[in-house]
């Protein structure tokens, strides 16, 4: 039979940077081998005393898969420190960076919650464009709340609608008065009164 | 892994826009998508759910399934998916294995080196052992290279059924009479033993996917079968084992995932290679670190 039988388990594990200490992956994170600084920054996931040194590696770094190892390490910590260390990156010229860092921040709706208010009144209307991506992981009632905060004053189309697209999956009964308000305030953009009906017609039939 | 419970659903009120809302959901967070055609198949499974969870409206139970509260998640997918397994279940990546991987696997083979297949999650073994029928049934080049095949699992338990390798007939389904005869023992009324000889051949360990260092010494795997276990983690788990399946994989080894998932809505480290009897990923041949 040319099946062979053998166990992996029973050979020595490789030294790598996993096996060192916080001080050791630290300095392995601005090594001359990307090698050397995926394994650190993946060694250093979950450890909330690393978060400054993944945050300052994450600025430096050029290789996309290190980058993405250090990107899962801090959404592994989840921290305040881990989201003050990717918030930047909402601003990227990089599409594949900025949607790296959505998609981490979206994994911690709780870290990122006390910011929600200060992304969501952000000058740049990208930035409040993902921040309303960010409300989609977050409990119902805060979603909406803070996505209707958002209708009340906008006056961005797009935004707008990236907020209703989320309301129409996430949002409650209490929606719909900030809803039909900003249908009412984009009447010369029909996209936007469309999408509202949609986003209204789900909660109601939903709630019913 | 759970399965769900046996209930008779109860009267809660489904509409056209909660199925979508549901669909929508269901899409963003594990890939799975329903045509409208399926909405009976639908209404069905989620009043099931919802009677179950003992929610009062599809709302409540919409909140349950956002907050994955009791991995409620793992539970509507497994009602809206095939749970049991069987041999060569998923056929056509078996094929594509056979067809196209393995020859460009041999192609960066140096004479004597094996060529290293993982099943991981293995469950009760019907997946590393169909992966050796199938090779020894379809590959013609089959003698002629050393072939290790190591079926992981974090469920002591399950490894311990595969290793046992008894099987009842619901399991043996889609092989036929002739391989059965083949590899297969009766050894009770609709039960059956596989082959010892196949039985030893096959290393069964248990490993945790989202665990870098337990999964340490798995290296150099050239083709890893690694199916309908990552729709159920959460994101950070996802990635977290995909960064893991990278380093165990050897550069331009293989990931075949399940029909319903996607590496692309995971990670970003791996190639889409579109084969005719199947999508796998690939592990860049060179990490073109230098970028």
């Amino acid at each position: 039979m040319p099946l062979v039988k053998r166990d992996p388990t029973a050979a020595p594990p490789p030294s790598q940077a996993s096996q060192g200490d916080l001080a050791s992956h630290i300095a392995a994170l601005s090594a001359q081998d990307a090698g050397t600084r995926w394994s650190a920054a993946r060694a250093l996931g979950g450890r909330a005393d690393a978060v400054p040194a993944l945050a300052a590696a994450l600025g430096a770094e050029q290789v996309a898969r290190v980058r993405e190892a250090i990107m899962t390490a801090l959404m592994r910590i989840g921290d305040a420190a881990s989201v003050v260390a990717l918030l930047p990156y909402l601003r990227s010229q990089d599409a594949g960076l900025r949607a790296a860092a959505i998609e981490a921040l979206q994994a911690m709706p709780e870290a990122i919650l006390p910011f929600m208010t200060s992304l969501l009144g952000d000058g740049d209307s990208d930035v409040r464009i993902l921040a309303t991506e960010l409300a989609r992981n977050m409990p119902a009632a805060e979603a909406t709340h803070l996505l209707c905060g958002l209708l009340e004053h906008e006056q961005h189309p797009n935004v707008c609608a990236a907020a209703v697209e989320v309301l129409a999956e996430v949002g409650t009964r209490e929606a719909i008065p900030a809803l039909e308000a900003c249908a009412g305030r984009f009447v010369g953009t029909p996209f936007l009164p469309f999408a509202v009906s949609i986003a209204v017609a789900r909660i109601s039939d939903t709630e019913s | 892994m759970a399965r769900s419970e046996a209930h008779e659903p109860r009267a809660v009120q489904i509409t056209q826009e909660d199925v979508r809302r549901l669909c929508e959901f269901l899409y963003r967070r594990t890939g799975l998508s329903f045509a409208d055609s399926k909405r009976y198949f639908i209404d069905r499974r989620l009043a099931e759910r919802i009677t179950v969870t003992q929610s009062a409206s599809f709302q409540a139970y919409f909140a349950i399934l956002r907050s994955d509260a009791e991995h409620e998640i793992e539970h509507l997918v497994n009602a809206f998916t095939v749970n049991e397994t069987y041999f060569y279940r998923e056929e056509h990546q078996l094929r594509c294995m056979t067809s196209s991987l393995l020859d460009n696997v041999v192609r960066g083979k140096k004479a004597g080196q094996p060529i290293r297949i993982w099943s991981i999650p293995c469950s009760t073994g019907e997946e590393p052992y169909s992966i050796a029928i199938w090779l020894m049934e379809n590959w013609s080049q089959v003698d002629s290279y050393n072939i290790e095949i190591v079926g992981s699992d974090i469920d002591t338990r399950a490894l311990k059924a595969a290793a046992d390798g008894v099987y009842g007939d619901r399991a043996l389904m889609r092989l036929s009479r002739q391989v059965i005869d083949r590899y297969f023992q009766a050894v009770a009324a609709d039960k059956y033993r596989i082959d010892p000889g196949l039985r030893n051949s096959i290393q069964f360990t248990r490993a945790n996917l989202v665990d870098a260092q337990d999964l340490a010494r798995y290296r150099d795997f050239d083709i890893v079968f690694c199916r309908n276990v990552l729709i159920y983690f959460d994101d950070a788990s996802r990635r977290m084992a995909a960064e893991n399946l990278y380093d165990c994989l050897r550069p331009g080894g293989y990931i075949c995932l399940g029909h319903s998932e996607t590496m692309s809505r995971i990670s970003p480290l791996f190639h889409v290679c579109r084969f005719s009897d199947a999508i796998v990923y690939q592990r860049p041949e060179t990490d073109h670190d230098g970028n």
